[in-house]
Parts: structure tokens; C-alpha cells; sequence
């Protein structure tokens, strides 16, 4: 059942996306209203997919990489229209589309195995894994309004515009997205790691602290508070600040995707579970 | 629709040609009435700008339009106009149509996407709107011509980039700052250039202005048109750092602001970014300026190039414009074409249903009395042969919509059914 869900909303991904590109083209000050709808069908499928997952493993549809990763391009997606709805900035969708279906594909073509484990269904530990994740879609955010302040600094500072200086919006613009989706994820991220703490102290009996992905964890949210006090304090980011966004997201996404490989603890790996 | 265009533009003939073709506003109702008064010419459409003359003419049907379109010209500007030849351009039809689309969508103008041309079309279809001489065919394709020239404007981005140097100032400030509203301008020099570029950021929305200039009464005045503060040159300094922009145009022949300077007031802006224009040559800023995080500083150079560069992104929307043409005209060609057509189809139709109705009176009484299933299965036999005839004819007339020779078929089967026209 999810399954085809997460296909039907993966084809209305595709169809959304493709009718982007010719605006996109074009420079159109807005998104094409069959590719806005096109891409809320796919929403609307996508939730509905995470949605009969969870009620068939009675928990959050989180439980290996291929479904965490469905949940994020969920949210991220989600997050494309709050933001587009805000701020109108049509090549947010060059940035965040692409993602979305690149990891809708990949979590739609291999739906992982469906085991059960009580472990998940605690309070502190869905409340860890959706802040966390809610704190990454914020930081992904942070880290294309990074990307989009750099190439539209260096239009400025080379004194001969290219196509992305007319694609993308002002400096200004770029700020704002970063500072308050900044603003957002670090909450998230605290909250997560600080029930994940709670959630590992009651649970697990080992040397959990020491386990890769709780370092690397604990790395991010230093890189993201670092940049969140040199905003908050009124500093404008500046290239040095965008570069460090970047290399936030990076480890970030070593930190989500790659250290699950190796991590004893946090490893998709049902080794909590116990595979069937 | 018998449609024909002359013209001149600023690619085919040279000022003093265009000049003499001109034809002022104030005379423009008097010319186009002069024009629709000649032999055969039912509508006229006279378009002239400091670039263009652009003659259109709709004539009945067997007339040639271009020789008297030459005619009222020369007539109207009593020359010879073999003489100007070379420069005239002409276009029949479907290229008349399309040609006045790209020039009211300033595709043809000598700044693609400047918006002037526009309000000019405006200005010759009410001339000859008065004049009386748009009440068909070419109204209808004049004000079109203006729709399309508005549906350009607003679905691609040709008109969008300043194109020129002043504008390309405000430009690049909304890129840096977004909306500019409660932004603080500093001008530097209060030379006629500051002035202009100061005027185009306050009727953006730019909030305070400072003047700093080396005689503190210019400073005074200036400050007072825009309604600003007059600081004096020594405290100069001191004020920078509230400005987000800066213009600079001093007569001084070195740096007034160095790079030291800047790094300072980035420092106590919190490195909120701050825009140097510098328009005075020599320069009053350096350049090494421009390498500081966060300060971006454009010459008279750089805003050239700027605006060469929004020049590109003009033809390259251009292409996306073009291609919206090419639809309307389309569709234009198909609603006049199919319109044609219709008078046609329907005087067959009533003609062949006249002679069924007089043949079937004629033959009642031989027919006798017939029982309502005969009667209807005599009109179900006549309506067959009558839609059977009339089928070939219809198609081919509506398979000719929008090709040339549309119209000669039309007469033609207007004849040999004896249709009057």
C-alpha cells in the first residue's frame, strides 16, 4: 500500500519538476499553477504513504535508511512550499526538487525491510527522531540559501553578470532565508539530541557516548550553534559564514546517511530489533 | 483581408531619411485620413517614431495596397520617393501582421524590450481610430497587436534589466539590499551625475539622503530637493558608516575613500553589506575596496558593463518573446482566415436549401399524397444529396484557411454555386 503510494507521489514529482523547468527557463516570476499542483498531489500521496506505514508498523515510519530518507524528502518538501509560499523565490525549487526525487527514488525502489521492534514505539525516541530530522530539513534550507549567497555575492563582486545573477534573488533575500531557517533547525536539533541522550541513558547499556554518530551529531549542532550566535549577534554572514553553512550540511549529511554504516548503536541495522 | 505594409526603420534608412519620412503626431489623424481616402484602401494604421515610419494598409479586395501607400507618402511628403527606395521595406498579409506584433513588443526597436513603443502604437491607433480609419479587420489586428505586446511584457523578462547606466545603479542595489525602502544614500559630490543617480534611488523607495560636497551651500541646496541632510566634508567621514550606498562623484583627482576606511565602517556595520558607486573620473574610490567581504564597489566601467551584460539577458528573453509571436500570429491568422470563410459556408448552405425547398414544392403534386414516413423519408433523401455536394466544397474552403490562396478559392466557389459575393 505505501509502496504504490510513495510511487504515485514519486510520478507526481516527476510531472511537477519537468513543468518547473520550461518557467525556470523562462524566468517567470512564479511557478506554473500545474506544477504547483502536480507537486502538492505528490505531498499529499507522499504523507498519505508515511502515513499507512505507520499505522501498519504502529510507529513513526522511520526504521531504516530508505524510510528516513522518505520521511526527509517529505518534510523538505513540505518545506519547499512553506518557503515558496513565503518568499516566492522560484529557484528554490532548482535546489530542493532534484533532492526530494532523488531520495523518493531511492527509498521507493528498495522499501527496505519491515521489522518490528518495541524499542521504536517509545515517546522520546519519536520525538527524537522527528525533531532531528525537522532540525536537518532547516539546516538543508540554511545550507542552499548558503549556496545561493555565495554565487549571487561573486555576480556582484565580478561586476559581470551571468545568468544566475537575474535567477537569483538579493543578498538580502539570501540572508533572511538563512538566518531564520537557522533560527528553526537548531531548536530541532537540540531537542533531538538532548531526548535522544534521555531515550540512550535509559535504554541502552553500553558506552553509547562514545558511539560515531552521537559524535558526529554533537559535531553539527557546534558548527550550526557557532553560526547561529555569529548571526544572532548581528554579523552578516558573509562568505566565510556561507562557506562554514556548507560544511555544516556536509557533516550533516555524514552524520544522517553515512556514519549509520558504522555506528553500532544508531545503525539502520536492525541490531535493536533484532531482524526477522 | 487585403493587408500590406511600407516602412522604414533605423537598420534600413539613416536619420536624415527617417526624419524626412516622419510624420508628427499632430498630424497624424489628417495623414491617415488622407491615406483611407484613396482608391481601394478601406483601413490605415500610421505608426511614427524617432526610429520608424511604419505605413499598414487594408484594401479591398483585387487592389494592391503597397503602390498606394508609396503614393500617399510621396504625395504626403511631395518628394520623389524612387529616391528613397533602398531604405523601404514592405510586407504583405501574414508578414504585415507579424512584423507590427515584433514592433509593438519593442522586438524591433534599437533597445529590444524599451517600453516607449508602446504608448506610441497607443497614440497612432487613436489617431486613426478618429481619423476613422480602423473599422474592421485592421482595428481588430492593431489591438492585438497591443495585447500581444502586454501578454510579452508580462510573461517574459525583456523589459526588466536597466539598460541604462543610472538605472543599472538602482539595480544592483536591489540586489544587494532587495527592497530598498528605509535604505540610507550617501552622495558624495553634488555633480549633476550624483544627482541623477540619488533622484532614481529615492523614486525606488530609498529612505534618507546625506550630502556631503566640498561647498557646504551646494551641499544645502541639493540636500533640500530630496528633502535630506547637508553634512559637511570634514564630518564626512564620520557619517559613512549609516550609508548603505554610497555615490561618489567628486572632482577630486585621487582616492577619498581607501580601503582602510571601509574595512572600518564594515567593522561598526557589523559587515551588513554597504554598495560604493563611484561615477567620478578620475576615481574617487579604491578599487581594492571591492575585495572586502561584504562591499561591493562599480565604477562608470563596471555599470557599462553591467548594462552591456543586461543587454544580453534581453536578446536571450528576446527568443522566449518571439516565440509568443509566432503563436499569435497563428492564432490571429486562423480567427481572421476561418472569419472569411463563415459568410461563405453559410450563403452555400441557404442557396442549396433554397433550390431543395422550390424543387420539392414543384414535384408535390406529381409526388401525390404521401404518408408522413414517405415525406420523411423524401426530405431525409434530398437533405443527403444536399450534404453529400456540399461536403467536398466546405472542407476544401476550410482546409485553405490561412493559406494564400484562400481567397481566390473562395470567389471561386462563390461563383460556380452562384453565391453573390
Amino acid at each position: 500500500m505505501y509502496s504504490a503510494l510513495l510511487w504515485l507521489a514519486l510520478i507526481l514529482y516527476f510531472v511537477g519538476i519537468v513543468l518547473t523547468v520550461p518557467s525556470l527557463m523562462k524566468h517567470r516570476p512564479s511557478l506554473p499553477s500545474a506544477s504547483l499542483a502536480a507537486l502538492g498531489a505528490g505531498l499529499v500521496f507522499h504523507g498519505s504513504s508515511l502515513v499507512a506505514r505507520a499505522i501498519n508498523l504502529h510507529r513513526l515510519p522511520v526504521i531504516d535508511v530508505q524510510s528516513a530518507l522518505s520521511f526527509f524528502a517529505f518534510l523538505v518538501t513540505l518545506a519547499f512550499f512553506l518557503a515558496y509560499l513565503r518568499y516566492r523565490i522560484n529557484v528554490l525549487g532548482i535546489f530542493m526538487l532534484p533532492l526530494v526525487f532523488v531520495l523518493t527514488l531511492f527509498s521507493a525502489l528498495r522499501p527496505g525491510p519491515s521489522f518490528q521492534s518495541t524499542a521504536f514505539r517509545s515517546g522520546w525516541l519519536m520525538i527524537h527522531i522527528s525533531s532531528i530530522m525537522l532540525g536537518y530539513v532547516g539546516f538543508f534550507i540554511t545550507f542552499v540559501a548558503a549556496v545561493m549567497f555565495l554565487i549571487q555575492e561573486s555576480q556582484l563582486k565580478s561586476k559581470n553578470p551571468q545568468r544566475t545573477y537575474y535567477w537569483l534573488p538579493s543578498l538580502e533575500l539570501c540572508d533572511q532565508l538563512y538566518f531564520r531557517s537557522l533560527k528553526f533547525g537548531l531548536p530541532f536539533l537540540t531537542v533531538g539530541i538532548l531526548t535522544g541522550f534521555v531515550w540512550a541513558a535509559r535504554t541502552w547499556h553500553g558506552p553509547w557516548e562514545l558511539d560515531p554518530k552521537i559524535l558526529a551529531a554533537l559535531v553539527t549542532w557546534l558548527i550550526y550553534l557557532f553560526l547561529f550566535s555569529a548571526r544572532l549577534s548581528g554579523t552578516w554572514p558573509g562568505r566565510l559564514s556561507a562557506y562554514v553553512a556548507i560544511l555544516g550540511f556536509a557533516v550533516l549529511m555524514v552524520t544522517f546517511v553515512g556514519i549509520s554504516f558504522v555506528s553500532g548503536w544508531h545503525g539502520y541495522l536492525p541490531r535493536l530489533g533484532r531482524a526477522p | 483581408m487585403n493587408l500590406a505594409l511600407v516602412g522604414i526603420n533605423h537598420r534600413t534608412a539613416p536619420v536624415e531619411v527617417r526624419e524626412r519620412m516622419s510624420i508628427p503626431e499632430s498630424r497624424l489623424q489628417e495623414a491617415v485620413a488622407d491615406l483611407i481616402h484613396r482608391e481601394g484602401i478601406k483601413e490605415g494604421l500610421i505608426l511614427s517614431t524617432c526610429n520608424r515610419v511604419e505605413v499598414i494598409a487594408n484594401a479591398r479586395d483585387g487592389v494592391a495596397p503597397e503602390p498606394v501607400i508609396r503614393e500617399f507618402l510621396a504625395d504626403h511628403h511631395q518628394c520623389n520617393l524612387a529616391l528613397y527606395e533602398s531604405h523601404f521595406y514592405q510586407h504583405r498579409q501574414r508578414e504585415a501582421i507579424e512584423h507590427l506584433f515584433r514592433v509593438a513588443s519593442s522586438l524591433d526597436s534599437m533597445i529590444v524590450g524599451e517600453p516607449q513603443i508602446l504608448g506610441q502604437l497607443k497614440q497612432a491607433y487613436t489617431a486613426a481610430r478618429e481619423a476613422g480609419a480602423l473599422t474592421g479587420t485592421l482595428n481588430e489586428i492593431s489591438l492585438q497587436a497591443l495585447a500581444v505586446a502586454r501578454k510579452v511584457r508580462r510573461n517574459t523578462a525583456i523589459g526588466a534589466s536597466a539598460v541604462s547606466v543610472s538605472y543599472a545603479a538602482v539595480e544592483l542595489a536591489r540586489k544587494i539590499f532587495g527592497d530598498l525602502t528605509g535604505k540610507t544614500i550617501l552622495v558624495l559630490g553634488a555633480g549633476k551625475m550624483s544627482e541623477i543617480a540619488a533622484r532614481n534611488l529615492i523614486r525606488s523607495g530609498a529612505g534618507t539622503i546625506l550630502v556631503a560636497n566640498r561647498t557646504y551651500e551646494r551641499a544645502v541646496e541639493l540636500a533640500q530637493a530630496f528633502h535630506g541632510k547637508a553634512i559637511r566634508i570634514e564630518q564626512m567621514l564620520d557619517h559613512v558608516e549609516k550609508a548603505d550606498i554610497v555615490i561618489c562623484s567628486t572632482a577630486a583627482p585621487h582616492y577619498v575613500i581607501h580601503r582602510h576606511h571601509a574595512e572600518q565602517w564594515l567593522a561598526a556595520r557589523k559587515n551588513r553589506p554597504m554598495f560604493f558607486v563611484d561615477i567620478s573620473v578620475p576615481r574617487n574610490i579604491d578599487p581594492a575596496v571591492n575585495e572586502l567581504d561584504n562591499a561591493f564597489v562599480y565604477d562608470i566601467d563596471d555599470l557599462g558593463q553591467v548594462v552591456e551584460a543586461n543587454k544580453k539577458q534581453r536578446e536571450r528573453e528576446a527568443i522566449w518573446a518571439e516565440e509568443i509571436i509566432q503563436q499569435e500570429v497563428q492564432k490571429a491568422m486562423k480567427r481572421l482566415a476561418s472569419r472569411e470563410i463563415v459568410p461563405t459556408i453559410v450563403a452555400l448552405e441557404q442557396r442549396l436549401e433554397t433550390i431543395r425547398e422550390n424543387e420539392l414544392e414543384r414535384f408535390r403534386g406529381r409526388l401525390g399524397d404521401l404518408t408522413p414516413q414517405q415525406r420523411d423519408a423524401v426530405d431525409a433523401l434530398t437533405h443527403g444529396i444536399l450534404n453529400k455536394i456540399l461536403h467536398g466544397p466546405i472542407t476544401e474552403l476550410k482546409s485553405g484557411v490561412g493559406r494564400p490562396e484562400q481567397s481566390s478559392l473562395v470567389s471561386l466557389v462563390r461563383k460556380m454555386f452562384g453565391v453573390a459575393e
